[in-house]
């Protein structure tokens, strides 16, 4: 009985309150019997919803029906906003906690505006007199709906076109930006995220899930959600959600994979850009994963000699027609760490064995254990060498010489890490040699100038033999002086 | 007779103990001596540090080539460009200590370990190196071509 | 020979040798069961005369500034020939110039040597030893190498604890705030030029008045009948002996420097952190460790000032022991220097080796 009471009482105010609106917006009332495309669009208008009057933005008295008084100057109207007034007639409210949460309850962030200010387009446009995008440039004007409504342009499956607007308007960003490219629309439509964003699946990545959104910041400032440093983590927001993923058929392991990887660790602790982010693989607005013949080109756009050398050895055929991916075959793909020796030959953790470990007699198995064992052996020979100079110098014997000759050991022994994926005995063991002629010279001329060093203590025991014999003969002669 | 005989053992034996003092002496001096002067002939390096080096006769260093040149411990590559200039850096890749090498064809430094390259002006600008190579100064005296410290 | 008697009868004409050969010849040097310890003036003076020569010879090469005094060490080492023979003699030589200055010092203090006439000898050898451990202090850090580097920045923060001055002390060693090429170039100014001046001079003091005065005697040989003393002509006997002591100690130099050249190290780095178990030399030790056993804060003073204060009274008591033990000078037996002598040389062992094998 109360509840119905309760019920009836709401039903009335909700009348009373609708009816009052109505007949008290003189502003929509005229303006609708005129017609016109922005009465139609603001029946859909979530202000309009909401009850906020055509004064709302335009000023005036909207509960006049006397024109002059309605649209008097005076009384602050101010007609169809312009240049940085049409964003402050949105900010008077949406800035406002006051007036956001007490008055419409809304759940709607009130920094908005500061954040539009702090971003690219809360500079200055080429007037000088307003900033290059206010509020409506991508939420409309009348219309303007919820932003999960299908129909809004800032719904995620709308939005690529609303940005595109200007950013693929060749003309239109050269006045700001004429290094900045105006292609992305086109490439974002090859990724995979483009693609099932057209099918019209609002979940996938589009242009504000990484660039964000009133906030979005230049990609080489610090703060942008796609600087170098910062993009592992924003594409991680969905990608490492396992929930979030579901349904996509990829797994969500990637960013802890990269974070360990020898690229994460060298990106992400010690901010070294030259490593790859997801993007420097991927492709930032063609995002997909590389198809298996181009992985090799992809690491090669940094790693080249190493992909320059295996795209020309016996081992690029092969492994296109197995349909094996190139570098990650060997190497992994997000969780790659330094490669290190272990991975060559044929011994346990040896990469190489995968495929030749059953054929000891194969070409394979033997290249692969002869390189193994010849880079080995330069390992040693350029520790040998190091320790044998180590050892003169604390004896004080000039190295600086050999130091400056045992550079080419060392880069021998870089040169080799490279020249392992020629997979070809004569190319990678000229190499090695280069570094074995160094050590096995170094190490002669170490040898030597360690037994002059030793040589020294004949000379000791020369002089020392001459003082004998002089202390001996002054001790006689002493003798003799206190005998007479 | 006696007495003669040990009075002349006795001098023969003061002899010998004197040439043995004098020959001692003699030696001991040379033992001391030969270091000294060892010690202060100039060695083959004169000096700790080196400051500057000698490359040679600036009509003898091609245009559009390059050359390591040894510079203390540390090798120094010397460019001359195509247009004649001449430049020197430190031919050590910013990346992992290879030495670099001079690209003719396509007028850069280029370090054969990871395929780091850097302009002519030592800017690292492909590749894994981090930094620009250290440029050395290049001095012309009369014909004669040095390379010294930035300073 | 002629040529010899010939060379010595031109100068003999000209300057009078024969006084100063009357001179030595009449000096005599007691005889008696501590005889050895007259020894160790000589070997002290020898050590000196080795510093001095391979000193000489280390400043051809050695460079004073702070980025080049360890390379130009390097240098000696590895380039000049016999570089490292001189090098490693001349801090071998050093450390066993204390050594032989420490017993000399002893054995004079516990022989009252010092009483009168020779207190003036006495503070003269005081001042002398000083000196030498400032050549110690300074001379460590001129190679420039890291342990150098930081046992210099904590012997000068020491210094800066001595009470009123020490601030002052600190930064005049310094060259500044803190341990940097200027206090290397400091330094170096004093082990090669001031110390060396000023210790030449209480040197000559030094020797003219143990020529003009001789070997003092123990107060028993003293009190012996003439008829009873034993003695030797110091020329040639004595000088032969000493010369001979030489000998033989260069040869241990050159052995010790063969088979113990001294080290390098790594170059100094202003802002490296200081590495675990940083001493000084082993003549400081037996100071630094007694600091190091003293409390924070005795009553209301800082530990490190009250430990500082009474080394700085202890020495000052040690450099004046003639004027304050006036029995010994009367030729009475005073027990309680004995007793304070062996004190220091216990307590000096006992910290040397607790500071050695902390």
């Amino acid at each position: 009985m109360k509840s119905f009471l309760s019920f009836l009482l709401l039903i009335s105010f909700f009348g009373i309150y609708s009816n009052a609106s109505a007949t008290e917006d003189q502003c929509f009332v005229c303006h609708e019997s005129i017609g016109g495309a922005e009465v139609e669009l603001y029946k859909k208008d979530i202000h309009f919803k909401k009850g906020i009057s055509c004064s709302g933005c335009h000023g005036g008295d909207s509960t006049s029906e006397d024109m002059e008084t309605a649209m008097s100057k005076a009384d602050g109207f101010i007609g169809v906003p312009k240049g940085a007034n049409v964003s402050k007639v949105c900010t008077k409210c949406h800035s406002n906690a006051q007036i956001m949460i007490k008055q419409y309850n809304s759940a709607l962030p009130w920094n908005q505006e500061a954040l539009l200010a702090q971003s690219v387009h809360g500079n200055l446009s080429v007037s000088g007199k307003e900033q290059i995008v206010s509020c409506t440039t991508c939420h409309n004007t009348h219309g303007i709906v919820n932003v999960k409504d299908p129909s809004s342009p800032v719904y995620p499956v709308n939005l690529p076109k609303t940005c595109a607007k200007c950013h693929s308007d060749a003309k239109y960003m050269r006045t700001y930006n004429p290094a900045l490219p105006v292609d992305q629309l086109d490439k974002y439509r090859t990724s995979k995220h483009g693609i099932l964003n057209a099918k019209g699946d609002p979940k996938v990545a589009e242009c504000t899930s990484c660039h964000g959104s009133h906030e979005i910041r230049s990609s080489k400032d610090v703060k942008s959600k796609v600087y170098a440093i910062n993009l592992p983590k924003t594409c991680s927001t969905c990608h490492s959600n396992s929930n979030y993923m579901q349904g996509y058929n990829i797994p969500s392991d990637q960013f802890d994979k990269y974070s360990g990887s020898v690229h994460g660790k060298l990106l992400l602790e010690k901010n070294d850009f030259n490593a790859p982010a997801c993007n420097d693989c991927h492709g930032n607005h063609s995002a997909t994963p590389p198809g298996i013949e181009s992985i090799s080109k992809v690491c090669g756009t940094c790693h080249a000699l190493n992909a320059e050398l295996f795209s020309s050895s016996p081992h690029k055929k092969a492994f296109d027609q197995k349909r094996l991916p190139e570098c990650e075959t060997c190497h992994g793909d997000h969780a790659i760490i330094t490669a290190t020796d272990k991975l060559l030959g044929v011994q346990n953790g040896a990469v190489c064995k995968w495929c030749h470990g059953d054929k000891p007699e194969s070409k394979a198995f033997q290249t692969a254990k002869f390189m193994r064992e010849l880079r080995d052996s330069l390992v040693n020979e350029e520790e040998n060498a190091l320790l044998l100079i180590n050892d003169a110098e604390q004896k004080g014997i000039e190295i600086s010489d050999v130091k400056f000759k045992l550079r080419d050991a060392k880069q021998a022994l870089f040169e080799s890490r490279t020249m392992v994926h020629s997979f070809d005995q004569s190319k990678f063991s000229e190499t090695i040699d280069k570094g074995l002629n160094v050590t096995t010279s170094v190490t002669q001329d170490m040898s030597n100038a360690i037994d002059d060093y030793y040589f020294r203590r004949w000379g000791l025991g020369v002089s020392s033999l001459i003082i004998t014999i002089l202390a001996m003969s002054l001790f006689f002669y002493i003798k003799r002086i206190e005998k007479s | 007779m006696n007495n003669s005989s040990s009075s002349q053992k006795q001098n023969n034996r003061r002899d010998f103990l004197k040439y043995l003092l004098t020959g001692g002496l003699l030696g001991f001096a040379s033992a001391v001596i030969y270091p000294l002067i060892a010690y202060l002939k100039p060695p083959k390096q004169r000096e700790v540090e080196v400051s500057s080096v000698k490359v040679g006769k600036l009509s003898e260093i091609e245009k559009n080539s390059g050359r390591i040149i040894r510079f203390g411990n540390k090798p120094v590559i010397l460019v001359r460009t195509a247009a004649g200039d001449l430049r020197a850096f430190s031919a050590t890749c910013t990346h992992l200590d290879c030495t670099v090498q001079f690209k003719s064809d396509q007028s850069i430094l280029w370090c054969a370990c990871h395929n780091g390259k850097y302009d002519l002006n030592g800017r690292n600008i492909s590749g894994p190196p981090p930094r620009p190579l250290d440029s050395f100064r290049v001095v012309i005296q009369g014909e004669e071509v040095l390379i010294s410290k930035n300073v | 020979m002629n040529i010899i008697k010939n060379l010595y009868n031109w100068i003999d004409e000209r300057v009078k040798l024969e006084d100063l050969v009357n001179f030595l010849g009449k000096k005599y040097v007691p005889v008696h069961r501590n005889s050895v310890w007259y020894y160790f003036g000589g070997v002290s003076l020898f050590f000196f005369i080795i510093q001095v020569v391979t000193g000489i010879l280390l400043l051809f090469y050695y460079k004073g500034s702070a980025d080049l005094a360890f390379e130009s060490i390097q240098f000696i080492m590895s380039k000049v020939q016999f570089g490292w023979l001189i090098r490693s003699i001349h801090s071998w030589a050093a450390n066993l110039f204390i050594l032989a200055a420490f017993i000399h010092m002893f054995s004079v203090y516990f022989e009252k040597s010092y009483r009168k006439p020779r207190e003036i000898t006495w503070v003269t050898g005081m001042l002398m030893f000083f000196l030498a451990l400032g050549f110690g202090f300074s001379g460590y850090l001129l190679p420039w190498n890291e342990l150098a580097f930081f046992a210099t920045k904590v012997g000068t923060d020491i210094a800066g604890a001595v009470p009123l001055i020490g601030e002052t002390l600190k930064i005049f060693l310094r060259g500044g705030e803190e341990v940097t090429g200027a206090t290397l170039s400091r330094l170096f100014g004093f082990h090669v030029a001031l110390l060396p001046g000023i210790f030449t001079a209480l040197l000559t003091i030094h020797l003219l008045l143990v020529q003009r005065q001789g070997m003092s005697e123990p107060l028993r040989v003293e009190a012996l009948k003439q008829s009873e003393k034993k003695t030797m002509p110091f020329f040639p006997n004595f000088l032969l002996r000493d010369l001979l002591l030489w000998l033989l100690i260069l040869n241990v130099l050159a052995i010790l420097a063969v088979f113990f050249p001294s080290e390098l190290g790594r170059k100094a780095d202003l802002f490296a952190s200081a590495p675990a178990g940083i001493k000084p030399e082993w003549y400081f030790l037996f100071m630094f460790q007694t600091l190091k056993y003293i409390p924070a804060h005795l009553l209301i003073f800082e530990g490190e000032v009250v430990g500082i204060l009474l080394f700085m009274v202890a020495g000052v008591l040690w450099l004046l022991v003639p004027f304050w033990d006036t029995k010994s000078s009367k030729g009475q037996q005073n027990r309680l220097i004995n007793y304070l002598g062996l004190f220091a040389v216990i307590f000096i062992i006992v910290l040397t080796i607790l500071g050695w094998i902390a």
